[in-house]
C-alpha cells in the first residue's frame, strides 16, 4: 500500500483498477531495426502517408481550413525536412527519432526568428513530424481514454478532446498529475459527478496499469493497493457520499427552487453535450444555463458544419423538453486552440483575441453557428449568449448578428459578463439584451489581475471578496427590470455564495451538475429578505473572510 | 543556362505558409535547380520550410535564380507568382 496526496477536485470516493492513459508515449527502439537504406525508404513512406492523410482531410473541408491543411501536407513533403532526417538516419538514427529531431531543429529556427508569425508555424512542424514518427513505428494516433470496464483513469493531464464523451459508468474516478481546482479536468469531473484528485505529480510514474486504486475526492487522498483498513474506509466514504447525494436529490428534484418567501430561482447546469445534460437532469437541474459549444470545434481539421451542430442542439432540446437551454457561442482562444483558426502567439492570451473577439474576425463561422441555434430554437425555449464581451457596442453587434440569423421570436439574446469594463456599464447594456450571465471565473481573474491557473495566486481571486460582490451588485443594479441576471461561474456552486448572489438580485444560477442539489436545498430553506440583508452587509465587509462568515452564518441559520 | 531576376513580392502574405507551399509546388515541376535569395539568405525553391525561414513579406525584393535546361521558363513562371498580388 502507498498513499499519494493531491488536490481534492471533485467530491466522492472511488475504488477500482487503474487505467493508465498515456497518449503522448509510444515506443521507439534506441537502435534502428534496419539498415540506413531501408530506414530512408521507411521515412519516405511515412512522410508521404502523413501528406496524403492531410490532403484527404483538406478535401473534406472547405475554405481557409482546407488551404491550411494543404499547406501542412506540403510541409510533410518538404525536401529540406526529408534531407535533414535522411542525413540523421545515415548517421545511425532510428527513422522515427531522425524525423522528430529534424523537425525540432526547423521548429527552433522558426521560434528564434523573432517573428511571431514564423514562430507560430513551429507547432505545425512538430505535429507533422510526430505523425510521421508514429507512422514509422506504427503507433496508434492519440486515442480517447475509453476503458471497457469500471476503472480509475490516471493521466498526466486531460485535454478537452479527451474528456468529450467520457462515460461515468466506466470512469469511476480520475487522477491526474497536473491541474488545479479550476482546471479543465476538475470542471469536467464535477460536471459528470466523477470523483477526482488532481495535481498528484508522481501519479503516472508510480501507478501501474491495473493496480487497485482508492481515491477520495473530498480529501485529495489516493491509495495504491489499499490494505483491508483503507479499503473499508474508502468504500465507506463512497457509500456515505452516494447516500448523502441521493437524499439531497430526493428533496429537490421535480420543481424549481423557491425561497421561503416565494422568490423563484432557476438552478441550471453548465454542460458540454447531451451526456452531461442527462446527468444534470438526474441531479434536478431546471435547465441548461451554459452550453459550452467549443468542444464541437476541438480536435478536428475543420469547423463543424451547420447540420452537425443542429443535430447536437436538437438532442439537447429533446432531453430538456420545455426547460430553457442557454447556448454560448464558441469560446475559442487562450487554452482552447483549433487548427483551422491559427492565431498569432500572444504575449498575454487571456487578454487577447478570444471569445466574441475571435468570432468578429470570422463572422462566417459565427453565422453558421447562429443559424444552427435558430433551427434548434424552434423546438423549445432557447437563449443565445456571447462570451468575452467588453463593450456595449460589441453586445449590440452580437444582437445584430443574432437577428440577421433568423432567430425565431422569443429567443432570448444575452452576453456573458466577464470583463470588469462591461460589469460597470450594465445600465447602458440593459436595453440591448434580455439577460446577462456573469462568468465569475474570468471576472475574478480580470478584477484581481491574477491568473487563475497559477497556484501561487490561488487565494487572491476569492469569490467572497467584496470586490467580486460589488461587481455582481453593479450588474444587477444596471440590469434593473429590463434584463435578468444569472451566474454561470464556479462561485455559483457554493451554497453560501449562491445565497448572497440571490440577495444581490441574481435569479439564475448555473453550475456543474454535482452542485445542483446542494444549492437547491440551500435556496429552499432561505428567505429572500434574509439573503438581501446578508448581501448588503457583505458588500460592506472589509475582506473576503468577513463576507464569507456573513454568508456562512446566513446558510446555517436558514437551513 | 543560369537565369536570375529580381522581383518585388506583392502578395499580402508575402511568401508565408500557403503562398510558400504553392510556390514550392510550382518550383518542383521544373528540371532546373531553383533558389530564392533575399539579402544574404538563400533557400531551395522547392522547400516550403526553407522559403518560410526567408520571411519574405509584401514589398520585399527577392531574386529568383534557376540553373538548368528550363531556367528561362522557370524564372518567368515563378517571378510572376511572387509578383502577383
Amino acid at each position: 500500500m502507498r498513499t499519494l496526496t493531491g488536490i481534492a477536485a471533485s467530491p466522492g470516493a472511488a475504488l477500482a483498477p487503474a487505467f493508465l492513459f498515456r497518449p503522448d508515449v509510444y515506443d521507439v527502439p534506441d537502435v534502428p531495426d534496419a539498415e540506413p537504406a531501408s530506414g530512408v525508404v521507411q521515412l519516405g513512406r511515412a512522410l508521404e502517408q502523413v501528406a496524403v492523410l492531410l490532403d484527404e482531410r483538406a478535401a473534406g473541408t472547405a475554405g481557409a481550413p482546407s488551404e491550411i491543411l494543404h499547406a501542412q501536407a506540403a510541409l510533410a513533403r518538404d525536401p529540406a525536412l526529408r534531407q535533414a532526417a535522411e542525413a540523421a538516419i545515415r548517421a545511425g538514427s532510428h527513422p522515427a527519432r531522425a524525423v522528430v529531431a529534424a523537425g525540432e531543429q526547423f521548429a527552433r529556427t522558426l521560434e528564434r526568428s523573432g517573428n511571431s508569425y514564423l514562430a507560430a508555424r513551429a507547432p505545425d512542424i512538430r505535429h507533422i513530424c510526430d505523425l510521421a514518427a508514429r507512422a514509422v513505428v506504427a503507433a496508434p494516433a492519440r486515442q480517447r481514454p475509453l476503458p471497457d470496464r469500471p476503472s480509475v483513469l490516471v493521466a498526466d493531464d486531460l485535454m478537452p478532446a479527451d474528456t468529450a464523451g467520457l462515460d461515468p459508468g466506466m470512469v469511476r474516478g480520475i487522477v491526474t498529475a497536473r491541474g488545479g481546482r479550476t482546471s479543465h479536468t476538475s470542471v469536467i469531473a464535477r460536471s459528470l459527478g466523477i470523483p477526482a484528485v488532481v495535481g498528484v505529480s508522481e501519479a503516472t510514474e508510480v501507478i501501474a496499469d491495473g493496480q487497485t486504486l482508492g481515491l477520495d475526492g473530498c480529501t485529495g487522498e489516493v491509495v495504491i493497493e489499499p490494505d483491508a483498513v483503507a479499503l473499508r474506509r474508502i468504500a465507506g466514504t463512497a457509500y456515505a457520499y452516494r447516500r448523502h447525494r441521493a437524499r439531497l436529490r430526493a428533496a429537490v428534484v421535480g420543481g424549481p427552487a423557491r425561497t421561503t418567501d416565494g422568490a423563484r430561482v432557476e438552478v441550471a447546469a453548465n454542460v458540454s453535450g447531451p451526456e452531461e445534460l442527462a446527468a444534470a437532469l438526474r441531479e434536478g437541474a431546471d435547465g441548461v444555463g451554459l452550453l459550452r459549444t467549443e468542444l464541437l470545434y476541438l480536435d478536428r481539421p475543420g469547423p463543424p458544419t451547420g447540420p452537425e451542430q443542429v443535430e447536437v442542439f436538437r438532442r439537447m432540446r429533446e432531453l430538456l423538453g420545455g426547460r430553457r437551454l442557454v447556448i454560448r457561442t464558441f469560446d475559442i482562444g487562450t487554452d482552447k486552440q483549433v487548427p483551422f483558426l491559427p492565431t498569432r502567439p500572444e504575449p498575454n492570451p487571456e487578454l487577447g483575441v478570444r471569445g466574441l473577439r475571435l468570432a468578429r474576425l470570422h463572422p462566417e463561422l459565427l453565422e453558421v453557428q447562429l443559424r444552427a441555434i435558430a433551427a434548434a430554437a424552434r423546438s423549445g425555449p432557447t437563449a443565445v449568449m456571447a462570451p468575452m464581451v467588453s463593450t456595449v457596442e460589441e453586445a449590440r453587434w452580437f444582437a445584430g448578428q443574432v437577428a440577421a440569423a433568423g432567430m425565431p421570436a422569443g429567443t432570448e439574446v444575452g452576453v456573458m459578463v466577464e470583463v470588469p469594463a462591461l460589469a460597470l456599464m450594465a445600465d447602458q447594456l440593459a436595453p440591448y439584451v434580455d439577460f446577462m450571465s456573469i462568468g465569475t471565473n474570468d471576472l475574478m481573474q480580470y478584477l484581481f489581475a491574477a491568473d487563475r491557473r497559477d497556484d501561487r495566486l490561488g487565494r487572491l481571486p476569492d469569490p467572497f471578496s467584496p470586490a467580486v460582490l460589488r461587481a455582481v451588485a453593479s450588474v444587477c443594479r444596471g440590469a434593473g427590470d429590463s434584463a435578468w441576471v444569472g451566474v454561470c461561474g464556479e462561485a455559483a456552486s457554493e451554497p453560501a455564495w449562491a445565497l448572497l448572489a440571490i440577495g444581490l438580485g441574481v435569479r439564475e444560477l448555473s453550475m456543474n451538475a454535482s452542485a445542483v442539489a446542494g444549492v437547491k436545498a440551500a435556496i429552499t430553506g432561505a428567505s429572500l429578505a434574509a439573503c438581501q440583508d446578508a448581501a448588503h452587509r457583505a458588500l460592506c465587509a472589509a475582506d473576503a473572510a468577513g463576507a464569507r462568515s456573513i454568508a456562512e452564518i446566513l446558510l446555517k441559520e436558514q437551513s | 543556362v543560369i537565369v536570375e531576376r529580381e522581383v518585388k513580392a506583392e502578395g499580402a502574405a508575402g511568401l508565408h505558409a500557403r503562398p510558400a507551399a504553392a510556390f514550392a509546388a510550382r518550383a518542383a515541376t521544373f528540371r532546373s535547380t531553383i533558389t530564392v535569395h533575399k539579402g544574404q539568405m538563400v533557400a531551395d525553391a522547392t522547400s516550403p520550410l526553407l522559403l518560410l525561414t526567408l520571411d519574405v513579406r509584401q514589398g520585399d525584393r527577392v531574386v529568383v535564380r534557376a540553373d538548368g535546361p528550363d531556367a528561362h521558363a522557370a524564372v518567368e513562371t515563378l517571378a510572376r507568382l511572387v509578383a502577383s498580388p
